[in-house]
C-alpha cells in the first residue's frame, strides 16, 4: 500500500490564498476609511441623539437589588429625567431583536416539532405463506413493523384464517395494543409455545405461535376484556381493538397499515367493519365523546 | 475577643481578606452572599422550615449524579439497556450513583409533596407569597414530568410499557391530546427517536426549567422573608414585642452576642 | 380595598416582628437546614445500597434492572414509578369507557388547577391552624386519598402468565391436589387463559372488574357441572357478570378447569 499521505498530496491542489487577501483588503479599506473620517472630523462629535436609551428595564422607583454594601455602578435616573430618545432606533432595536429571535428559534422549534406530524410512510409486513395459518385458529404473530428500525418496531398481532370469502382468503388481523391505554393484551386462553414456528420472510423473521383465545383477549393492566373479534365486552377500553389491513401477494399474507374500529358486527369472514383512521388508545372514535378528538395527526 | 490586635495581625488579616475585597469592589457578590446569610428570619422558625432546603439538597444530588450518569449512558434503543447494565455492573461505584439518582428522584418528589403540605398547613401561601406558591406548584408539575421522562431511560420492560401508558394518558386530553402524544413520541409510534427525545428532555430542557423556577422560588423567599409558623404571636396578629424574650443559651434562642446578631462589623 | 390594606398591614407587622425578634439565617436556621440535608443524603445513599444488596436478603426495593424492552411482548404488565401509583390505581377504579378521560386527564388537571388558584380563593389572612378548619379537613382528606390510592397501587398484583405458572407447584401443596393430573392441567389452563388478569388466587393475580378471589372456590361445593356451565356462559348463571365465555376451550379443557376450581378448598 502506498503511504496515504503521499496519496492525498498527489490529489489535492494547494488552497488558494486569494479569498483571504481579498477579505483582508476589504477590511483594511473599511477601517482605514473610518479612521480617516475620525481624524478629519477631530474625533467623535457629540452624538447625544443616537445614544441608546439607558436602563429601560427597571422601572423608576423599584427598589434596588438588596446588597449589603454594594453600590450600583450606574446612577439611577432622577425622577422625571428623560433622555432624548429616537423612535426609529427603538423600533429598529426591537425589530432586529425579533428577527434574530425568529431566525434562531423558528427552525429549531420546527425541527423539534415537525417530524412528529409529518405523514408517515405506509407499512408493509410480509408474514409468509398463508398455509402456515390453519383455518379457524388464532396465531400470535410477532414481527418487525419497520425492519430498518430494528427491535424497537417489533409488534404483535392476533391473526386468524377465516377460510374463503367469495373465493378469496379472509383473515382477521387484530393488533394487541389495548384500546384503553396501549398495554399489550393477552389471549384469553392457552398459547401453544411448543407448536410455534419461525418463518423467514422478506420482512425478516416472523414468529407464529398458535393460540386458543377462548375468552377473547384480556388486558392485564386495567382489566379490559375483548371478545374474539376484538369487540370490547368489559372494562375501561373505549372501543374495540385496532386492526391491520391485509392482502395476499404470491401466496403470502401481507399486513398493511393499522386502522381503528369502534365495534365489529358479525364474526370471522362475515364481519362488518367500519374503519376509522388510526386513533390513539383511550380516544373514542364514535359517539358523542369522539367530538373531543376532532383532529388526528397523520399516521 | 481581643479588642486590640497587633499591627502585624491586622496586616495579615488584610492580606488574607484582600481577594474578597477585590471581588466585592468589582462585583458586589460578597455583599450579596452576606445579605443572604445574615438576613433575619423569624425567631421561631423550626424543623418544619427545613423541608424546602432538604428538597433543594435532593435536587442537587440529582444534578450531580445525573451529570455523571450521562457520561456513561448511551441514549440509543439498541445500546441503552446494555449501557445501564454496564453502569450497574462494571463501572466503579456505578450501582451507587445510579441507585442514588433513582432513589434521589423519589426522595425529591416526596420532599416536594411534604414541603407543599407544610406550606399549606402553615398558610404560608397567603399574601404576599401567592406568586411563590404558584412557582412551587409549577415546580411540582415540572418535577413529576422530570420523573416521567427519566423512567424510560433504563429501557427495560417496565420502563418501556409504563412510558407507553404515560404517553397514551397524555393522548386522551381533549383536542390537543393526539398531538401531544405525537410530540412526545416524535412520531406516530414509539420509534428510535423517542428515547433520544426523552433523554434530551430529561437532562436538558426540564432540568433547565427546574433550575430557573428554583432560582425564582429562592429569590422570592429571600425577598419576602421566611414566613413565621402559625403558632407565632405574629400570626395571631399580636404586635411585635419591643425586646426579645429572655435570652437563653442554645440554638433556637441564642444568647445575644456582639458581632453575631446582625451583621458582623 | 380595606381587605388588601389589612393584608398589607399584616405583612408590615411580620417585617417589624422579624426585625425585633428575628435571628440571622446563618448559622441558626441554616444549622437545622444542614442537619436535614445530611439526613436526606444519608437516606438516599441507604436506599441505593438497599436497592443493590437488599434488606435481610429480600430485594424490597425491586429489581435493579429488568429485561430489555420488548415492544412486541404479549405477556407483560407495566407499572409506573411509585409516585404515580395514585394515578395508576385511579385508572383501575374508572373502569367504564365513558369515564376514562376523567382518570387520565380530568382529575389530575382539576387538582393542578385547584392548587394553582388556591392563593386566590383563600384570601383570609388567618394562618392559625385551629382557625382554619376547612383547610385542615381538605388537607387531611387529600393526604388520606393520596395515601390510600398509593397504597392500593403499591399492593396491586400483576399477573404475568409465566410467573403464575411457576406458582402452580405451591398451589398443589397448599390445596392438596398433588397427583390429581386433571386438576394440575386445569391449574395450567387457569394460569395461561388470563383468568388471573381479573381474579386473584392464593395471592397471585390482579384484582380487576370486581372479580372474586378463587382460592376457596371449591369450598362452596357447587359441583363440576355448575363450574362448567358457568365457564361456558358466566352471564347466564350470574346475570350482569362481565366475565367472558370460555366455551371455545372445549369440553375437555373446561372439565380440567372445573376440576381445578373444585379442588381449590382455600389452602
Amino acid at each position: 500500500m502506498d503511504d496515504p499521505r503521499g496519496d492525498m498530496e498527489r490529489h489535492e491542489s494547494p488552497p488558494s490564498l486569494w479569498p483571504v487577501g481579498a477579505i483582508g483588503a476589504a477590511l483594511v479599506a473599511v477601517c482605514g476609511f473610518l479612521w480617516a473620517r475620525d481624524v478629519v472630523r477631530g474625533g467623535r462629535a457629540t452624538t447625544v441623539a443616537t445614544a441608546p436609551p439607558l436602563e429601560e428595564g427597571r422601572a423608576p422607583g423599584a427598589p434596588p437589588i438588596p446588597a449589603d454594601k454594594g453600590e450600583a455602578a450606574m446612577p439611577e435616573p432622577a425622577p422625571g429625567e428623560r433622555f432624548p430618545r429616537n423612535v426609529f432606533l427603538e423600533n429598529a432595536t426591537l425589530g432586529l431583536g425579533a428577527i434574530i429571535g425568529g431566525v434562531v428559534t423558528l427552525p429549531v422549534i420546527g425541527f423539534a416539532v415537525m417530524p412528529a406530524f409529518l405523514k408517515q410512510h405506509s407499512h408493509e409486513v410480509d408474514l409468509g405463506p398463508i398455509s402456515n395459518f390453519q383455518e379457524g385458529q388464532y396465531v400470535v404473530a410477532t414481527f418487525l413493523r419497520e425492519p430498518s428500525q430494528g427491535e424497537v418496531s417489533r409488534r404483535t398481532a392476533f391473526i386468524r384464517n377465516n377460510g374463503l370469502l367469495h373465493g378469496k382468503p379472509s383473515f382477521t388481523c387484530i393488533s394487541n395494543r389495548c384500546a384503553h391505554l396501549g398495554c399489550p393484551v393477552q389471549p384469553g386462553g392457552p398459547t401453544f409455545d411448543d407448536k410455534s414456528k419461525t418463518v423467514k420472510t422478506p420482512s425478516g423473521q416472523v414468529s407464529l405461535i398458535p393460540s386458543l383465545p377462548a375468552a377473547g383477549f384480556i388486558c392485564p393492566c386495567h382489566g379490559g376484556t375483548y371478545d374474539q373479534e376484538g369487540n370490547r365486552i368489559a372494562g375501561p377500553p373505549v372501543r374495540g381493538l385496532d386492526r391491520f389491513e391485509f392482502w395476499i401477494r404470491n401466496g403470502n399474507l401481507i399486513l398493511g397499515n393499522t386502522y381503528s374500529v369502534a365495534q365489529v358486527t358479525g364474526t370471522g369472514a362475515n364481519a362488518e367493519i367500519k374503519r376509522y383512521t388510526l386513533t390513539g388508545p383511550g380516544q373514542h372514535v364514535d359517539g358523542i365523546e369522539s367530538w373531543l378528538y376532532p383532529l388526528q395527526p397523520p399516521h | 475577643m481581643a479588642r486590640r490586635k497587633s499591627d502585624r495581625m491586622q496586616q495579615i488579616e488584610r492580606m488574607a481578606l484582600y481577594p474578597l475585597d477585590w471581588l466585592e469592589e468589582r462585583s458586589g457578590l460578597i455583599g450579596g452572599v452576606r445579605y443572604f446569610l445574615f438576613r433575619k428570619v423569624p425567631g421561631d422558625t423550626s424543623w418544619w422550615h427545613t423541608l424546602g432546603s432538604a428538597t433543594l439538597t435532593a435536587f442537587l444530588v440529582q444534578l450531580a449524579t445525573g451529570v455523571i450518569l450521562a457520561m456513561y449512558y448511551k441514549p440509543d434503543v439498541n445500546s441503552a439497556h446494555e449501557s445501564v447494565q454496564h453502569i450497574t455492573n462494571d463501572v466503579w461505584a456505578g450501582w451507587l450513583v445510579r441507585g442514588m439518582h433513582r432513589w434521589g428522584a423519589s426522595v425529591f418528589i416526596i420532599l416536594m409533596f411534604m414541603h407543599m403540605g407544610r406550606v399549606f398547613l402553615f398558610g404560608a401561601y397567603k399574601y404576599p407569597r401567592e406568586l411563590n406558591w404558584i412557582v412551587g406548584v409549577l415546580l411540582l408539575a415540572t418535577g413529576l414530568f422530570e420523573g416521567l421522562t427519566g423512567y424510560l431511560l433504563p429501557y427495560d420492560q417496565t420502563a418501556y410499557w409504563a412510558t407507553v401508558v404515560a404517553i397514551n394518558i397524555n393522548g386522551t386530553a381533549p383536542f390537543v391530546g393526539p398531538f401531544l402524544a405525537s410530540l412526545l413520541r416524535g412520531g406516530a409510534e414509539i420509534g428510535p427517536d423517542t428515547l433520544a427525545r426523552f433523554y434530551s428532555l430529561h437532562m436538558l430542557l426540564v432540568p433547565g426549567a427546574l433550575l430557573g423556577l428554583i432560582g425564582l422560588h429562592l429569590y422570592l423567599v429571600v425577598r419576602l422573608g421566611v414566613s413565621s409558623p402559625p403558632w407565632s404571636p405574629e400570626a395571631a396578629g399580636g404586635q411585635p414585642e419591643p425586646e426579645p424574650p429572655p435570652a437563653r443559651s442554645g440554638l433556637v434562642q441564642p444568647r445575644p452576642r456582639a458581632g453575631v446578631r446582625g451583621r458582623p462589623e | 380595598m380595606s381587605a388588601l390594606d389589612d393584608r398589607r398591614a399584616g405583612f408590615q407587622r411580620y417585617k417589624a416582628d422579624v426585625k425585633s425578634r428575628g435571628k440571622p439565617f446563618y448559622p441558626y436556621a441554616m444549622f437545622h437546614d444542614t442537619v436535614m440535608s445530611l439526613v436526606v443524603v444519608v437516606v438516599i445513599v441507604l436506599l441505593a445500597v438497599v436497592w443493590k444488596y437488599g434488606l435481610f436478603g429480600n430485594h424490597v426495593l425491586g429489581t435493579v434492572l429488568g429485561d430489555k424492552a420488548d415492544p412486541g411482548t404479549h405477556s407483560f404488565v407495566p407499572r409506573p414509578d411509585w409516585y404515580f401509583y395514585f394515578l395508576f390505581y385511579l385508572l383501575r377504579i374508572f373502569k367504564w369507557p365513558e369515564s376514562v378521560i376523567l382518570a387520565t386527564v380530568g382529575i389530575p388537571t382539576i387538582c393542578l388547577i385547584l392548587l394553582l388558584v388556591l392563593p386566590f380563593f383563600d384570601l383570609r389572612m388567618e394562618r392559625r391552624i385551629s382557625r382554619r378548619p376547612v383547610a385542615v379537613v381538605a388537607a387531611a382528606l387529600t393526604i388520606v386519598a393520596m395515601g390510600t390510592l398509593t397504597y392500593k397501587g403499591a399492593t396491586a398484583q400483576e399477573a404475568i402468565a409465566s410467573e403464575v405458572k411457576a406458582a402452580i407447584p405451591s398451589w398443589e401443596k397448599k390445596q392438596g391436589f398433588e397427583g390429581n393430573q386433571e386438576a394440575i392441567a386445569g391449574a395450567n389452563l387457569f394460569a395461561e387463559s388470563g383468568c388471573t388478569n381479573c381474579h386473584t388466587y392464593l395471592g397471585t393475580g390482579s384484582s380487576n372488574l370486581g372479580a372474586p378471589d378463587l382460592s376457596a372456590e371449591g369450598a362452596k361445593n357447587k359441583g363440576i357441572q355448575f363450574q362448567i356451565s358457568h365457564l361456558e356462559c358466566p352471564s347466564c348463571v350470574n346475570p350482569g357478570s362481565p366475565m367472558p365465555s370460555f366455551k371455545d376451550l372445549g369440553k375437555d379443557n373446561l372439565h380440567k378447569l372445573a376440576t381445578f376450581l373444585e379442588a381449590s378448598k382455600g389452602g
